[in-house]
């Protein structure tokens, strides 16, 4: 595989209120071959953001090397951050006129992804007379119908109801399945990693903790329990580290209902 | 509907208390509307409607040429917004009518004087709608737009401008309340013709019916305007927006 993001380094730093320099990227090294499905997870506020805003070319001041090559970067945010003024189909051409796709190719990019996630009869809808699932699956649409070679994804579910997240969870293991996108997915929701990766980083504290590999063969199913004893070992095996992360959290992570079918304790700590 | 109601409800509450006082004092509906027509029908009306209409008009542009820049530049600069903060607050406190005596007094008994204090006293107001405006800005849909590599001057023109286009619609409906008051007084205090003109005229003839014609005439012309034109204007362009069911 070759490599398509190289990280070598990376540091960076913010400054706090009081002015004094605190590190949210600690010497990063990673490398993600081509295809590749990688999820980092991590508790808020360790850092996993800021990495892919500087792999996506939002942040710009950093120290060290981070590149990615095979093609333009796609991103989905935490929010659906669709233009409300357009339609559902604007949206897209927005993202298209801005990409430079050829004018010649749109109509069969916007029915191919429109139509794998099941949007093909909302083109004219605006954002907000679709749901908040919708909304996400939109700009999925918009982030895959630019062609990216990679797919930068911030934590997309997690604003979203765990029915309809799971429902997308799949659409997307399905897409990838088809396009083989590289994808780095950022997560806080071990079962969510375990359901989607190649490889999981575990991240706090603005570094790299643990690897692991994701020995589950594809298509997986959302309900195996091989994943489920996995999301376990990943909490048992890292749980307790990320629990007595130093760094405090911007924004405490509470999501209610992530794991729902797991009595609420191993939910707590699933949900790191 | 309701606002049919509520306007056939006054003219009847008008009608009503009108009957009370002499029609010297306080003339009825009727009365006034047949005084209206009287004026109509006398044809020179309309020059001071017209009069009026141009310095209103032309006043609103002028204050939004003078309003919506400094209002983009206090929410985009910090340093701006310092600065200018103090002086929109004056300008929003010195009366009118101060700013109308020294327009007159600087720049002469002209259109353009008029013009001007009309422009000035509505600019801060306008001003501060816009300000409002560019700090309430998305700025995650302006990440987004970076994300897509849209150009800078496309994310000025497709995620800027859409998002400060509401506030600059407002200000200019907001600003038109403020300058059809402005617009009367400085008719009364410095130009010879005008609805505010003829309203001192009459005034000073101690005319309740004619003052009260004036007004009625004037009440309408803004409420067809706002209805006519304003409102059209805002339906099509904020088609996007949800219904606000209040």
């Amino acid at each position: 595989m070759n490599p398509v993001i190289e990280v070598a380094s990376l540091r960076k730093n913010f400054k706090d209120r009081n002015g004094a320099s605190r590190a949210v990227l600690r010497d990063l090294d990673l490398t993600v071959g081509a295809g590749e499905f990688l999820c980092i997870l991590g508790p808020s506020g360790c850092g996993k953001s800021t990495l892919l805003n500087v792999l996506a070319g939002l942040d710009k001041v950093y120290e060290g090397q981070a590149s990615v090559s095979g093609g333009r970067v796609g991103y989905l945010f935490q929010e659906p951050r669709l233009l409300p003024w357009l339609t559902a189909e604007g949206n897209l051409d927005f993202a298209l006129t801005s990409c430079k796709v050829p004018a010649s190719r749109w109509s069969e990019l916007k029915s191919r992804y429109l139509a794998m996630t099941g949007l093909s009869d909302y083109r004219d809808y605006y954002p907000h007379q679709i749901s908040g699932g919708m909304a996400q699956r939109l700009a999925l649409v918009r982030a895959l119908c630019v062609e990216p070679g990679v797919l930068l994804m911030d934590e997309p579910f997690s604003g979203l109801d765990e029915i309809t997240a799971r429902r997308i969870r799949s659409d997307l293991l399905t897409i990838w399945e088809e396009t083989r996108k590289t994808i780095v997915f950022v997560t806080h929701n071990a079962y969510e990693a375990c359901f989607l990766a190649d490889r999981i980083l575990v991240m706090s504290g603005g570094a790299f903790r643990q690897e692991m590999r994701v020995p589950i063969a594809r298509p997986r199913s959302y309900d195996d329990p091989a994943i489920f004893q996995l999301s376990r070992d990943v909490i048992k095996a890292f749980g307790d580290e990320i629990g007595r992360d130093t760094v405090p959290s911007a924004i405490p992570a509470s999501e209610p209902g992530l794991v729902d079918d797991l009595d609420r304790h191993a939910a707590a700590r699933m949900n790191i | 509907m309701l606002k049919v109601l509520s306007m056939v409800a006054a003219v009847i509450v008008w009608g009503l208390v009108s009957l009370t006082l002499p029609p010297e004092i306080f003339p009825g509906p009727i009365e006034t509307a047949r005084t209206l027509w009287g004026e109509i029908a006398k044809g020179d009306l309309w020059t001071d409607l017209a009069m009026t209409m141009l310095r209103v008009v032309a006043g609103l542009l002028l204050a939004l040429i003078l309003g919506v820049p400094v209002g983009v530049l206090m929410g985009l600069n910090r340093r701006a917004e310092a600065v200018l903060d103090v002086w929109v607050m004056i300008g929003l406190t010195v009366p009118s009518l101060c700013y109308a005596i020294m327009a007159f007094m600087w720049f002469g008994l002209n259109e353009g004087a008029a013009i001007i204090a009309i422009a000035i006293t509505a600019a801060p107001s306008i001003t501060i709608n816009i300000w409002e405006g560019v700090k309430n800005v998305d700025t995650r849909l302006v990440a987004m737009a970076r994300v897509f590599e849209a150009t800078r001057p496309a994310i000025v023109r497709r995620v800027l401008m859409p998002q400060i286009f509401p506030y600059v619609m407002a200000s200019a409906r907001f600003g038109l309340g403020i300058i059809w008051k402005i617009t009367v007084l400085v008719e009364l205090i410095g130009r010879p013709n005008g609805v505010g003109f003829k309203l001192f005229y009459w005034y000073q003839l101690a005319d309740m019916k004619q003052v009260l014609a004036w007004t009625l005439l004037f009440t309408i012309i803004m409420l067809l305007i706002e209805l006519c034109i304003l409102k059209p204007i805002e339906r099509r362009v904020f088609a996007w927006r949800p219904q606000v069911a209040v």
